[in-house]
Parts: C-alpha cells; sequence; structure tokens
C-alpha cells in the first residue's frame, strides 16, 4: 500500500522500538522516580515522535490503488 | 471534585489507555495484520497519553500533568488525521481491516479526539488542584496502581512486539512478516 524513500538512510533504524522503550522508561520514572526527570524526559519523548512523524511525512509517498 | 475522585478518574483513564492498547495488539495477534509506521505513531502517541495520568496518580492533579496528555493528545490526532487524509480518495480500500466501519487510524483519531474532550473536562475542576503538598508522592490505592503497571506492561510488550516486527533496521513500510522471527528462522 506505502512506497517511501527513506532520505535519511539507515538514521532512523529502530526509531519505533527506540520510541516505546523511551516510553517505557519515562513511565518507570514517572512511577518511581521523580516529577521533574519524568516531564523533562517526556518532552524529549514527545519531541523526539514528531521528529520520526516529520521525517515520514516528507518522504516520498506513492499510493496504489 | 476533589483530589481523591480526580485521582481515581485518572486511573480510569489508564484502564482506558489500557484497553486501547491491548484492542490493538488483539487485532494485530488475531488478524495478523502488522502495523505500519504510521500506526506504529499513533500507538506511541497513546501510550505518551498515558504519562499524565500516571503522574496525577502518583503525585496527585496537577495542571501540568494534564498538559503532557493534551500534547501528546494533539499530537495523535494530527497523526491519525494524516493516515486519514492519505486514503480519503473515493474508491481508495484504505489500509488494513476496518472495524464496525472504521479503520484503526479513524478510530484513533475518535480516540484522540475523546481524549482531548475529556481532559479539557477534567481541568474544569479547581478543587482538585487545592492543597497539592507540593507535588509531593501520594498513596495510591490497588485499582490505581494495578491500571499503572498495565500500562506499563502494555508499552513494555510494544517494544518487544515492535522489535520482532521491525528487527534490528528500519520498519518496512508495508510490513507483511515478522522481520525479527525471518532472521531466526
Amino acid at each position: 500500500m506505502y512506497t517511501t524513500v527513506d532520505s535519511l538512510g539507515g538514521v532512523t533504524t529502530m526509531e519505533f522500538t527506540a520510541l516505546f522503550l523511551a516510553i517505557t522508561v519515562v513511565m518507570f520514572v514517572a512511577w518511581k522516580g521523580t516529577r521533574t526527570l519524568a516531564l523533562a524526559l517526556f518532552g524529549a519523548v514527545l519531541l523526539a515522535s514528531v521528529a520520526t512523524y516529520l521525517h515520514h511525512a516528507t518522504d516520498v509517498l506513492k499510493l496504489s490503488f | 471534585m476533589n483530589r481523591s475522585l480526580a485521582i481515581t478518574l485518572n486511573a480510569l483513564g489508564l484502564y482506558g489507555v489500557a484497553f486501547v492498547l491491548a484492542a490493538a495488539f488483539a487485532a494485530q495477534l488475531s488478524l495478523g495484520e502488522l502495523p505500519c509506521p504510521l500506526c506504529l505513531l499513533q500507538r506511541i502517541q497513546f501510550a505518551l497519553l498515558a504519562i499524565g495520568p500516571i503522574l496525577n496518580v502518583r503525585y496527585g492533579p496537577h495542571p501540568s500533568h494534564y498538559a503532557c496528555s493534551l500534547l501528546a493528545a494533539a499530537a495523535g490526532a494530527a497523526f491519525a488525521m494524516r493516515q486519514i487524509l492519505l486514503h480519503i480518495m473515493p474508491g481508495d480500500p484504505g489500509y488494513g481491516s476496518a472495524l464496525l466501519g472504521y479503520h484503526y487510524y479513524s478510530w484513533a483519531f475518535i480516540g484522540f479526539a475523546v481524549a482531548i474532550v475529556l481532559i479539557a473536562g477534567m481541568l474544569l475542576f479547581d478543587r482538585q488542584f487545592e492543597a497539592d503538598g507540593g507535588a509531593k508522592p501520594v498513596e495510591a490505592g490497588a485499582f490505581a496502581r494495578i491500571a499503572v503497571w498495565l500500562v506499563i506492561a502494555l508499552t513494555a510488550l510494544n517494544v518487544l512486539a515492535t522489535l520482532a516486527e521491525c528487527g534490528f533496521g528500519a520498519c518496512a513500510d508495508n510490513p507483511v512478516e515478522y522481520e525479527l522471527l525471518k532472521r531466526l528462522k
């Protein structure tokens, strides 16, 4: 269905696995660690997820119907 | 709305996120349909949505915790809308199976929109923010503790599922098999 060209080469390797892992860590910090650190990590992961989206949103996209 | 009721409602919100993550897993396993990169990003935003309620359960309700969830929900709604618009043309069958007439990304958009409305509704009640004790940890009940660990466990499962799907490389744009399992065969 989707055909995309990875414009950043191998830079984005394992990005989704890393994001899920990062969120798991933030959740654990929010529950067991300090509030300030959790909020800071949340901001970093949110920015990383938006950057990942923007990377994919600017890929060449050919749709087949 | 007092502080205790707000924490209970936040725990209910965590069960809601857990339900969404579990339903996505169930659909993935029962239908054998692997999530595309945009689908994974929407799951990621649902998981991020849970961090605000976890902080509310742990430290008591704060506007900044609700703001975190609002930001995650707004980003998730944008990602889901992007995927809806990719398939908006007449005759496009959409990506994946439809559930009750809507594709998963349409349901995701509805879910994020509902979350935004519910969080805004929670922010209407100022009494929950009184006597917050300077953001010190509060003692959560079993109902809330189970909700937190359920969401953490489901997010950790997504780490393994995504690793199995994508392997150690970039995720396929249109995944049809588990990349890591294929390599291990």
